[in-house]
């Protein structure tokens, strides 16, 4: 497969190197990246159910949805950071892996889902913003973004058992391993 | 436990579990997806303790919101952590980080079991009563027990690059 160059260019920086190098870096990333993508869905998910209008319409959208955005967009710039820095560590061995493009996709696709929302949709919220079933539009984006995010994160861990790892051996490597005796 | 770990992965169930490969990812992604919800549901109800978020709703309807979720997002997280445990017995019983998650996960369940049930009445329905700086920093501490939990579990898959020589794998 042609690996782009940008993708090898991000495998070989300085950040890709310190993330194979060092011992600690990938559970680290890892768990950071684990931490604030939960927290960008359990937060996404409050404000999606109450797009669907659960568990009632008693408390505005738009005061639901203000208090939570700050906690998103913090917990989704840690999250794709961390998500960056463990792509570097093997970028060209993400770029083939096809949960990891599916993964990319649905990130898109949430990203566009959001965009509609927020510039469209939302538009009308005096209408709906209490009391009332939010309107259709806003309800089918509240249902998207539940299956989008809970794509994101199964095939995001599919990743991790598909990924293999990219075992190129140097061709002037001696292999005679020479083992001590039983 | 090491000998309970090497019996209970030669059992059928769990070499089930091994051999499918489908069972180990999609019971990670559920657990994961409950991380989320139970880990969101108790930073809500802390910063509601801090008045970070629906100050202008009373603890007891923050608390009737959320904690279910919690408890529920919990069993869910305790199912799929048995069939993990099954699946993997001997990588989680050799694990430093996991007696270290299952040890704090109890004492925050248990934190968070006798905060619910001991915030005075006058305080739970209030919108503006304040609860006192001792409660607010046990709220606190919970979510920091949760960020430690979520980090361990992580850390199973690597006990010896985070521990080091006192990884139980070592």
């Amino acid at each position: 497969m042609e690996i782009p160059s940008i993708v090898r260019s991000i495998e070989a920086s300085g950040a890709g190197e310190w993330m194979r190098m060092s011992l600690k870096a990938m559970p680290v990333v890892e768990a950071i990246h684990v931490l604030t993508t939960a927290i960008v869905f359990g937060t996404i998910l409050i404000i999606d159910l109450r797009l669907l209008g659960f568990p009632n319409t008693r408390r505005p959208f738009t005061r639901i949805s203000d208090e939570l955005t700050r906690y998103t967009w913090g917990a989704f710039l840690i999250s794709a950071v961390t998500g960056l820095l463990m792509f570097a560590a093997n970028a060209s061995t993400y770029y083939g892996n096809t949960a990891f493009r599916i993964k990319m996709l649905a990130l898109l696709v949430a990203g566009v889902n959001m965009a509609v929302f927020e510039l469209v949709t939302r538009r009308g919220v005096a209408a709906w913003d209490k009391d009332v079933a939010p309107a259709p539009a806003a309800r089918f984006a509240g249902a998207a973004s539940i299956v989008i995010w809970v794509t994101v994160i199964v095939v995001a861990r599919w990743i991790g058992f598909t990924k293999g790892y990219n075992y190129d051996i140097p061709a002037d490597l001696d292999l005679n391993l020479q083992f001590p005796a039983q | 436990m090491r000998e309970f770990a090497a019996w209970l992965q030669a059992t059928s169930l769990s070499v089930t579990v091994q051999s499918a490969g489908w069972i180990i990812p999609t019971v990670q992604s559920i657990h994961i997806l409950m991380i989320g919800v139970v880990f969101v549901s108790s930073l809500m109800i802390t910063l509601r303790v801090t008045r970070s978020v629906r100050a202008d709703e009373p603890f007891a309807a923050v608390w009737s919101r959320f904690a279910p979720w919690m408890w529920g997002g919990l069993v869910l997280m305790a199912l799929t952590g048995s069939v993990l445990i099954i699946g993997e017995p001997v990588r989680e019983v050799t694990a430093l980080s996991f007696w270290l998650k299952m040890a704090l996960i109890a004492i925050s369940v248990t934190t968070i079991v006798i905060f619910g049930r001991t915030v005075r009445p006058d305080t739970r329905t209030s919108a503006t009563a304040e609860f006192s700086v001792g409660r607010r920093a046990v709220a606190v501490a919970t979510v920091v027990l949760w960020l430690a939990i979520i980090f361990l579990g992580r850390a199973i898959a690597y006990d010896v690059e985070v521990w080091g020589s006192l990884s139980l794998h070592a």
